[in-house]
């Protein structure tokens, strides 16, 4: 596209086209870029993967290694910690609650400390439910050490501020709820790592001295998601679907836009009629288009009432079985062939206006005919056309989605897009989707250069 | 084919020869005419028929729809029962809505940030243009199938997801490309000396570009607002993922396809296509524009 009227470049840098561009560049970076960005890393990067480890029981002490998701560990030992403010919502912590509790000891000293809840029977609480006195609890086991600890801190690490009688009084001031940690053990490439975790991660079985990581709190890159995909029994029938149809539409449609351009081209009398029927399909959706030759392919539908009209056939024929798997591709190749023939025809004919008519008018003094004409002059004229067109329709091809859904009931012919759909809604496996469209997009990535290397080679060979 | 003989009717002497060759090249062009006509027919007959097929299921009894065999004659017998049929099914009527507003929303943003953009390409000579332009190009090249799977992880994690606001957010990234491309060669075509005369006339920047390119721009913008309308209509991959409750039409056709009967999908379908029916009529000459531009 040539600009001649646009103003002429000036020594000063102008802003103007700099802050109009701004916000689309802004738009397409945000809802565009990024997501496509993050599409990539779902298909390759397994969330909590690993779980740390920490060699104390506290978020800040050094880490003791990584354990994966999903081996069994033994539990060695639990200890309460307090919890991260961001953390306390969630729902499956294992949480113990501590109370600070003022009473007399067994010297007869008023102290104050921490001891566990379950040290403490409640009494008496406020109107908002918070304990407020109650009393230690008795230690029934005979072997135990009968009295009751008291920390300096909710914490079973701390210092001993002293010990308590069963059932001496005590004035309940404060209370905190701690999280669980446990300290595991498991084995991990030929080593055994030893640590303590956060016990949510960790999900506790039979006698809670066994467990299993649930889930880990570091991501890892992994090809497990694309493995899943290669290995899913409707990839490589999705694959070869989708290629196969797009090796079966695109030629023909060429041909048929091709055709198209040049009856519009004619100049015919009504050729704007022409141009709008045409284009029709430009603006229908998929799903209608699908549901448009379903009418058509069905069983009760329109072919079989002209084929028994006419006497070909004594009862309808099923088309759209599982048995019939050649006329579902059928049916999808003429619905597609209706319903995107239309872009290829708009971007020719595009072509073909500017193809000087001064060189066809003389092609056809010189009496080159039809064919020849659009052999040797249209053609080559209209290769970059062409090439957007091919780039375009392939992408697109290799899209397609709600055609194949309604023809195909999604799962007797299936192609990559719906493959994207089902993992996404049917199995909610958000990763191995977006390893499909992942795919989807190297594809056309691939095809894309492909086309443009080919035209390529041609023009330079022609030189 | 051409004008270039009618435009030279004898007007010396000529030979025979040459009277000859001249009747036989009409009756030549005569022919080609008849078989292009003919070829034009049949194309729109295949395009033409599909439609008439739809549109005669579409408007008939629910009876009709599901009989065996069909009377290749339409409209026999002519009744809104299906389409009421469609329009009271549950979820329709929501779905219509929601289409409309998203496909409204989106059409407001497009054309608002793609408006300055456009007019950026077609006004300005500046570093970067280039490659801003093939950018543009490239992302509309991009399968947008690979964009809805992480939106819909972003939309949940910030509690927008399911709602016609994201999904119109989503549907202007896709329309947008092609936008700017279409506005950039609408303003290429109103020539730079009509502003820069109105400048000459005492008028600012501003009021130029309200005065002059402004009215002669609409009917471009109008066209381009009908096109991203019709694309955000049709849209189904998106708008299946990024929606449970508010779902757009589509989306509601489409999930319910396989517990449907016959009479609601032939109603469906034929419904999703009215918009195209009308719209791409008012926009049929700017179409080249549209995507003629991105073969530039």
């Amino acid at each position: 596209m040539t600009t001649a009227s646009a103003p002429k470049g000036r020594k000063k840098i102008n802003w103007a086209p700099y802050l109009l561009i701004l916000p689309s560049l802004f738009y397409l970076t945000l809802f565009f870029g990024w997501p496509m960005v993050q599409g990539l890393i779902l298909a390759v990067k397994e969330d909590g993967a690993l779980l740390t480890l920490h060699s104390e029981a506290d978020r800040t002490s050094t880490l003791a290694g990584q354990l994966p998701r999903g081996i069994q560990v033994g539990i060695l030992n639990r200890q309460g910690n307090t919890i991260p403010q961001e953390e306390l919502g969630q729902s499956n912590l294992l949480t113990e609650v501590w109370f600070r509790i003022r009473g007399q000891d067994t010297k007869g000293q008023l102290i104050e400390g921490w001891t566990p809840e379950q040290r403490i029977r409640v009494r008496e609480s406020d109107e908002s439910g918070r304990p407020v006195t109650g009393s230690v609890r008795s230690i029934l086991s005979s072997s135990a050490d009968p009295l009751t600890r008291i920390y300096a801190e909710a914490d079973e690490d701390s210092q001993v501020a002293g010990q308590m009688e069963a059932r001496t009084p005590v004035e309940i001031l404060d209370q905190a709820t701690l999280e669980v940690w446990f300290l595991i053990r498991g084995k991990y490439e030929d080593g055994t790592l030893e640590g303590w975790v956060p016990s949510h991660y960790i999900r506790a079985q039979g006698d809670g001295t066994q467990g299993r990581i649930e889930q880990g709190d570091t991501s890892q890159f992994t090809t497990k998601y694309i493995q899943r995909m290669v290995n899913d029994r409707f990839f490589w029938p999705a694959l070869r679907t989708t290629l196969l149809l797009i090796v079966l539409i695109i030629p023909v449609q060429f041909v048929l836009a091709i055709i198209m351009a040049l009856v519009i081209q004619a100049n015919l009398k009504g050729s704007g009629l022409f141009l709008y029927i045409f284009s029709i399909a430009l603006g229908v959706s998929d799903l209608a288009v699908g549901i448009l030759w379903y009418s058509i392919f069905t069983q009760s539908g329109y072919l079989n009432s002209i084929l028994q009209g006419l006497g070909l056939i004594d009862a309808p024929l099923i088309y759209l079985s599982a048995d019939t798997r050649y006329w579902i591709l059928i049916a999808i190749w003429l619905a597609e062939l209706w319903r995107a023939t239309a872009l290829v025809m708009v971007i020719v004919v595009a072509g073909m206006q500017a193809i000087s008519r001064e060189v066809l008018e003389a092609a056809e003094v010189f009496g080159a005919n039809l064919w020849q004409r659009v052999r040797f002059i249209i053609l080559p004229l209209l290769r970059p056309s062409l090439q957007v067109a091919l780039i375009l329709r392939t992408i697109l091809a290799f899209q397609v989605f709600a055609v194949v859904i309604v023809l195909g009931g999604g799962d007797i012919l299936t192609v990559l897009a719906n493959e994207t759909y089902r993992q996404y809604y049917d199995q909610r496996n958000v990763n191995v989707a977006a390893a499909y469209a992942s795919f989807i997009l190297l594809l056309s990535m691939i095809t894309s250069l492909f086309y443009l290397r080919a035209v390529r080679t041609q023009e330079e060979v022609a030189e | 084919m051409t004008t270039l003989l009618d435009a030279q009717k004898p007007v010396v002497q000529v030979s025979p020869e040459v009277k000859a060759i001249h009747r036989r090249m009409l009756r030549r062009q005569r022919l080609g005419r008849a078989l292009t006509y003919l070829i034009g027919i049949l194309i729109s007959l295949w395009v033409l028929v599909p439609i008439l097929f739809i549109t005669s299921m579409a408007l008939t009894t629910p009876a009709e729809v599901r009989a065996y065999p069909k009377s290749i004659l339409p409209f026999i017998p002519l009744s809104t029962a299906t389409m009421e049929f469609f329009l009271n099914s549950k979820g329709i009527l929501p779905g219509l809505r929601n289409s409309i507003v998203v496909a409204v929303i989106t059409l407001v943003l497009s054309i608002l940030i793609a408006a300055p953009a456009g007019y950026a390409l077609s006004r300005f000579l500046f570093r970067g243009r280039d490659v801003f332009r093939l950018a543009i190009l490239a992302v509309r090249a991009f399968p947008i199938v690979i964009l809805s799977i992480p939106l819909a992880v972003v939309f949940l994690q910030t509690g927008i997801y399911d709602s016609v606001y994201s999904l119109a957010l989503m549907h202007t990234a896709l329309a947008l490309p092609t936008t700017i491309l279409v506005l950039s060669s609408v303003f290429s075509s109103i020539p730079y000396e009509l502003e820069e005369a109105a400048m000459v006339f005492g008028c600012s920047p501003a009021q130029a570009f309200r005065y002059v390119v402004l009215p002669l721009v609409m009917p471009g913008i109008a066209a381009s607002a009908i096109f991203t309308f019709v694309l955000s209509w049709n849209e189904v991959f998106a708008a299946t993922i990024l929606t449970i409750q508010n779902r757009t039409l589509p989306a509601q056709v489409l999930v319910t396809l396989n517990q449907s009967s016959e009479p609601y999908q032939f109603a469906g379908g034929f419904f999703m296509m009215i918009p195209a029916l009308i719209f791409i009529f008012f926009i049929r000459r700017y179409l080249f524009n549209m995507w003629g531009q991105i073969s530039k």
